[in-house]
């Protein structure tokens, strides 16, 4: 009887081209949009991994490692796996629903999303968000 | 899981409870609905029956368990006849043959 499915629950992703990747719920569209008639979400999430750093690695190396790649997308409610992790990364501004609207804009915004999700990594907290999920 | 030693006495308690919000309640049937009125927190509690599929199961626990939403495992499989709902099983039998789904019920309103 509580609500979810809201701004900044972590997510996993099941279908699509981004299928097993955690994302961030930025925004929830419970009674869906006249395009979109049903509950959709607009997630924010991790397209490539950072890759895992060793005490051996050079400080290029191991900022070569670090790096993430992001991707912003709307996702049927139906189509991500809710879990009981929450990731408290201010996107709200960064990600809106209209930065879809373009190419430029998607690319700016995934690229301001990378910044902010590196930065976040690199401070060590949320360490379950920034694995790969293994299967 | 204390499912199966359920004793007859508690059987029969839920069978009524059932019966009571089949009649008065509101109610919804399948593994799908039952995601959709988790998830806009509309559901109050969740039956399953013993032969989900563990994984099916799994899920609709955890669903339940982020929703704080009570799941109750029912002593029975979804063929087994529910006494309250047979009036409503023979318009729903379809759905299970065609289904093919465990039934799983979730009780949007439960009076007492």
């Amino acid at each position: 009887m509580v609500k979810f499915l809201k701004p900044n629950k972590a997510v996993i992703v099941l279908n699509g081209r981004f299928a097993g990747r955690k994302a961030v719920i930025i925004r929830a569209f419970d009674e869906g949009t006249r395009d979109r008639p049903y509950g959709h979400c607009l997630v924010a999430g991790i397209s490539k991994y950072p890759k895992k750093v060793i005490r051996k690695d050079s400080a290029k190396k191991t900022a070569k490692k670090s790096r993430v790649k992001a991707f912003i997308k709307l996702v049927n409610y139906n189509h991500i796996m809710p879990t009981r992790y929450t990731l408290d990364v201010d996107l709200k501004d960064v990600v809106t629903p209209d930065c879809l609207a373009s190419r430029d804009k998607k690319v700016t915004a995934a690229k301001a999303t990378k910044a902010k999700l590196e930065e976040r990594f690199k401070t060590g907290k949320n360490r379950w968000f920034f694995t790969k999920l293994r299967f | 899981m204390v499912a199966g030693k359920k004793t007859k006495k508690t059987h029969e308690s839920i069978n009524n409870r059932l019966a009571l919000v089949m009649k008065s309640g509101k109610y919804t049937l399948g593994y799908k609905t039952v995601l959709e009125s988790l998830r806009s927190s509309k559901g109050k509690l969740i039956i399953i029956s013993n032969n989900c599929p563990p994984l099916r199961k799994s899920e609709i626990e955890y669903y339940a368990m982020l929703a704080k939403v009570g799941v109750h495992h029912y002593n029975g499989s979804k063929f087994t006849r529910i006494y309250p709902c047979y009036f409503y099983m023979k318009c729903w039998l379809n759905c299970y043959h065609l289904m093919i789904l465990p039934c799983v019920f979730v009780l949007l309103t439960v009076r007492n």
